[in-house]
């Protein structure tokens, strides 16, 4: 009931050609599609692999009669995962990256005792915050095989490092209150030398907690902590309980 | 009408809510009274606007197939004064109200004294003496130092109660945030900043203690649950025994920021 | 074809031209080239940097050329060396579908294409979501590496962000503010085009992080978090540049245009409501993207020479970055929603057949918003440890912004009074928006009060308040505004009865999605973690089961659109809805040149109700000679 001077367009639809459109919607879906399974698969799905503790042949802690296990993990920590002498991992796209190995996922049982030996490879970069020195959360002492400043290999049982500036790494699990310094090779020692760390710590019901170093050890990054520190599979992962 | 009945029950309704944090802290309690208050102040709002949504759809529906016009009326001064001029109330009140409570939070309160001491000093009873501990972020963990207690370092928070606590966050790496849940707590922890914040604690119990900003891989997994506000004399005890233990350690002196270097290992 | 004489000679200009034709594909071509060679230089100059410079310089120099691709230096080439530069209405000679992949200076394809690169966006960051949203099924098993879920948070926010940004001016105040305030076409149809063109760039990039190990630190890019990233940060710095040059770029057109090339008659206060929501956007644009851009370029310099603008060991400041950040920031939430705000009020006087009531209050309401948006950014500060004197300055700037904010609802409601509604499916999306907006607003206030923010502040209750107002708000106008504008744009009607189905599915599932993020962030869990107490475990499960219903919905309207767009036929009238307003009252498709004649305008806008409906313009003459 308006009275519109302009003129009107009535088009009236002529055939449209649905083959062509429906082909091509049905391309763009189908590449869409592959996209997204090709960004899952290569970016988004990428844990470690799980590492399940081995029981142990000897045990280090006295369970009396708990009715508890006490399990074994074999890791190794080193400067750059090139220079891996128990776990190579030569498809890692990282070489140069600081890491444990083989794996960061671990799974143990509920209730039982954990014993971690560690095999230390890599060189000191100290800790930003002394009081991860003292070792906390674990059952007794720390047991290390190590070398010394003037380059002599020692062992012995400790509560903590003296010199804050010595830990390479941590092994730290903080929900549990497991905190762990893990001594570096010293200027002194001879090439290819290995610190080896042992400690036990128990865990309780089931359960999925994270673990990290306390050192910021990702280097050329803004405060070390990038870099490996920031990925999961190098300097942190999960312990998985159950 | 509809309205008021509705906004009756829904208050009613909104009266019984707890809401959090609760009661540990005077903050907290501040805090939860100013949310409660303003979900009490929004129940009738929101249930007038949704009536009013629903009785126009209804009230003023065009009859099916014909298309005749509504009044036109283009608008009614007084009535707009009116609705701008009651938003502009309510909403002054509750900045009054929050200022009011800000105010609150950095004032302090004075307790009877207990007349215990604590090794060289009595924690903070009244307002001029308040119990420091720095709280330290790092990626991706809580520590707690206690400057009055030669600077001992903790993985976990212990608090005297009815006690006036002076938190001074900071960070040694990239921002975190300090967030004490029952307490009423929150602080950002920028490195090489000393945010200070206040807290008087009411009554024992636990808490949480959550990092608020993201802080990068482990940001969630940044929490402690084993927080603890304790009596005076337990808190002595305890802050005793985290001296002896820390003996052996050579912690650097406290300070109230800590500006470690940048870049490490290797550039 | 223009020719000089000089005396008795006639020089003719060359007739060189591009060698290249220039479209999306070329563009695409020489954008890899540059992406290429931008990298060999970043990497050439040596910095210490573990490899930003080059992906920088890459994806700088890469954007350069895509645009090159697409045309945008044929015509200052062309002017340069003499060159014959085809005029611009030649560029829409081209029919089908390279039509819509070429640049064009139409307003109406570049609002299209800009329709088409929004949609496109939307569906990547809400694929994105979905993935987040998995995530959090479990509170404690990841189902997704954390760090690779904290690139899934922050690429999901950022091309929402650029979505946000851009939806409602790039695709509608693109299309219909020239038609509405009766030119043929935008001030500047060469910033228009570059501001749409810039956008693929921006989200090429984006999706581009992954690849170069993505970033952790969400859409704020808070330092130092930011710098501890590797390259994929870089994309973040170069995606939002790109975003804020787009959005000074459409801000001075869009404000030009409104400005200067109204049609006589059509005073500021007869402009459609519409209008001033995309002006006012346009106003914050302009002068709030600039901050972004100077305050990522010392990001970019942290990360490549070393600088410490935001490193506190160095003397810089993590501060610095949150401040001028937010500068940016807060205006930016307001250009997501001041548009929606003008697209409801638009849309309810046309389907309640009433004229807006309050439109001079709407107006200050708007403006309203406009100006104190530049005073509130410090609320997202409040724990930071910032002077508590500012404290409550504050704290009163931001709850006075909810008092224009609240205007909308009163404009709305007063439309509504006594009224005569169709419930079409626009009117059904802007009363959605009513009452998702209501609870985003009122949570804004339980978040501008300090002591409350104090539990509030970074916890899932701000995450709600802003997906309400954001989502719940701004995308229900823009779909609201794809239903009512579809037949104008296309010609042919999207079905109602599918539209109706979709209005319930996507607000009953919206609301049951978000509604219960409220109680998480009181409820002590706090933004962007992938693991979260037990106990809340529950209430995640039920909002990703409801997330994923929401996405749903949206697939359903995508379906819903290009169903519409390939399959429905065109129609008979114009004007279905029967809407008084002048892009109704001219023919569909548009011609290319929307009015053969300016029109001048007699009358105010939504003038329901007032005796005989006249025209709003005065009847043409017949058609200017061409």
């Amino acid at each position: 009931m308006r009275a519109v001077t302009l003129p009107r367009n009535v088009t009236d639809s002529s055939t449209p050609r649905y083959g062509n459109r429906a082909a091509v919607l049905v391309l763009v879906v189908a590449t869409l599609v592959v996209f997204l399974a090709v960004f899952i698969t290569r970016f988004v799905e990428t844990f470690p692999y799980t590492l399940t503790s081995e029981v142990a042949s000897q045990p280090r802690v006295v369970l009396a009669g708990t009715g508890g296990t006490e399990t074994v993990i074999h890791l190794e920590t080193v400067g750059a995962i090139s220079d891996a002498i128990d776990f190579p991992k030569p498809s890692d796209p990282h070489q140069d990256w600081v890491s444990y190995l083989p794996t960061t996922t671990f799974k143990v049982p509920a209730n039982s005792v954990v014993t971690m030996v560690i095999d230390q490879e890599d060189s000191a970069s100290g800790l930003r915050n002394p009081f991860w020195a003292k070792a906390q959360g674990i059952i007794g002492p720390f047991h290390m095989k190590y070398y010394d400043q003037n380059g002599n290999p020692q062992e012995g049982d400790f509560t903590q490092l003296d010199d804050a500036s010595t830990p390479a790494h941590t092994f730290a699990i903080p929900d549990l209150g497991v905190f762990v310094p893990l001594l570096g090779i010293s200027d002194a020692a001879p090439a290819g030398s290995i610190n080896t760390i042992t400690f036990s710590f128990r865990v309780g019901k089931a359960g999925t907690y994270h673990w990290q170093c306390f050192v910021p050890c990702g280097s050329g990054t803004i405060y070390g902590n990038g870099g490996p520190m920031q990925t999961l599979g190098y300097m942190g992962g999960f312990l998985v309980v159950q | 009408m509809a309205w008021a009945v509705l906004s009756v029950i829904g208050v009613v309704v909104a009266l019984q809510v707890n809401m959090p944090p609760g009661n540990q802290t005077q903050q907290a309690s501040d805090e939860s009274s100013l949310l409660h208050l303003m979900l009490i102040l929004s129940t009738p709002v929101c249930i007038g606007v949704v009536l009013f949504i629903l009785y126009s759809v209804f009230a003023f529906r065009a009859a099916p197939g014909k298309l005749d016009d509504g009044p036109s009326r283009r608008g009614n001064l007084r009535m707009q004064w009116a609705w701008v001029v009651a938003t502009a109330v309510i909403v002054f009140a509750l900045a009054g109200i929050g200022i009011n409570g800000l105010a609150n939070s950095s004032a302090a309160t004075t307790f009877a004294s207990s007349g215990a001491s604590l090794g060289s000093q009595t924690v903070g009873t009244s307002a001029s003496d308040r119990l420091q501990v720095q709280v330290i972020a790092q990626q991706w963990y809580f520590t707690y130092r206690y400057p009055s207690y030669g600077g001992a370092e903790s993985t976990h928070l212990v608090l005297p109660v009815n006690a006036n606590i002076e938190f001074h966050v900071t960070s040694t790496d990239v921002i975190h945030s300090f967030w004490a849940y029952e307490l009423g707590v929150k602080a950002d922890a920028n490195p090489g900043v000393d945010n200070i914040t206040y807290v008087t604690t009411t009554s024992t119990g636990s808490f949480t203690v959550r990092c608020a900003e993201l802080c990068g891989i482990w940001h969630g997994n940044m929490f402690d649950t084993e927080g603890k506000v304790v009596s005076q004399g337990d808190f002595a005890t305890w802050v005793a025994n985290l001296q002896s233990s820390e003996s052996s350690i050579t912690l650097p002196p406290y300070a109230p920021q800590y500006f470690p270097s940048p870049r490490v290992k290797g550039t | 074809m223009s020719e000089v004489t000089t005396g008795g000679t006639m020089l003719q200009p060359s007739v060189r031209r591009m060698a290249l034709p220039t479209n999306a594909l070329t563009g695409l071509v020489l954008g890899v080239l540059g992406y290429w060679a931008g990298v060999q230089i970043g990497n050439g100059l040596g910095f210490n940097d573990s490899g930003n410079t080059g992906v920088l310089a890459g994806y700088a120099l890469g954007s350069i050329m895509f645009l090159v691709g697409i045309g945008f230096a044929s015509y200052p080439l062309g002017r340069l060396f003499g060159w014959v530069t085809p005029s611009q209405p030649a560029y829409d000679e081209q029919k089908g579908v390279w039509r819509y992949l070429s640049l064009s200076f139409d307003h109406k394809v570049i609002g299209i294409q800009y329709l088409i690169v929004m949609l496109m966006a939307m569906l990547f960051g809400g694929i994105g979501a979905m993935f987040v949203r998995t995530n959090l099924l479990s509170p404690d098993t990841p189902i997704f590496p954390p760090d690779k879920y904290l690139t899934l948070v922050s690429m999901h926010s950022v091309l929402m962000i650029f979505v946000a940004s851009a939806a409602i001016v790039g695709p509608f105040g693109n299309f219909f503010v020239p038609l509405m305030i009766g030119t043929n076409r935008m001030a500047f149809p060469r910033l228009e085009a570059l501001s749409l063109w810039l956008v693929p760039p921006a989200l090429v990039v984006m999706l581009l992080t992954p690849v170069f190990g993505g970033f952790q630190t969400g859409w704020t890019g808070y330092t130092p978090l930011s710098e501890q990233g590797g390259q994929g940060f870089d994309s973040y710095i170069v995606g939002f540049t790109l975003i804020g040059i787009a959005l000074v770029v459409s801000g001075v057109n869009m404000l030009t245009t409104v400005i200067t090339l109204r049609a006589p008659g059509m005073t500021w206060t007869r402009m459609p409501i519409f209008v001033w929501g995309v002006f006012s956007a346009s106003i914050l644009g302009t002068f709030a993207a600039p901050v972004l851009a100077a305050a990522l370029s010392m990001q970019a310099l942290d990360r490549t020479m070393n600088t410490s603008f935001y490193v506190s060991s160095n003397g810089g400041s993590p501060y610095l970055w949150q401040n001028l950040f937010w500068i940016f920031g807060h205006p930016e939430v307001y250009i997501f929603i001041l548009p929606a705000f003008g697209i409801v009020m638009e849309l309810i006087p046309h389907f309640a057949r009433k004229p807006l009531w309050g439109y001079r209050t709407a107006v200050v309401g708007l403006l309203g918003v406009t100006l104190l948006s530049w005073f509130v950014w410090q609320h997202h500060l409040f724990v930071s440890g910032i002077a508590p004197a500012l404290r409550p300055f504050y704290m009163l700037s931001t709850e006075m912004i909810s008092i224009p904010t609240g205007i909308v609802f009163l404009v709305a409601f007063g439309t509504l009074w006594r009224s005569r509604i169709s419930m079409t499916v626009p009117m059904l999306f802007c009363l959605g928006f009513l009452y998702n907006f209501l609870i985003g607003g009122i949570s804004g206030v339980f978040l501008s009060d300090v002591p409350s923010d104090i539990t509030l502040h970074g916890s899932y209750f701000s995450m709600a308040h802003f997906h309400f107002t954001i989502v719940g708000g701004e995308i229900f106008a823009i779909v609201a505004a794809i239903y009512y504008w579809f037949p104008k744009m296309t010609g042919r009607m999207l079905n109602a009865t599918a539209g109706k189905i979709h209005f319930w599915w996507m607000f009953i599932s919206f609301n049951l999605a978000f509604t219960p993020l409220f109680a998480a962030g009181i409820l002590d869990m706090p933004r962007r973690v992938s693991t979260y107490a037990p106990s809340l475990q529950g209430l995640n499960d039920w909002v990703t089961i409801w997330a994923y219903v929401l996405f749903a919905s949206m697939l359903f309207f995508a379906g819903i659109v290009i169903w519409g767009w390939f399959f429905n036929s065109k129609l008979a009238v114009a004007d279905p809805w029967h809407a008084r307003s002048i892009e109704w009252e001219l023919p569909t498709p548009l011609p290319r040149r929307n009015f053969t004649r300016i029109p001048t305008f007699t009358r105010p806008p939504y003038d329901y109700g007032e005796g005989d409906a006249r025209p709003l313009i005065e009847p043409n003459a017949e058609p200017a000679p061409a």
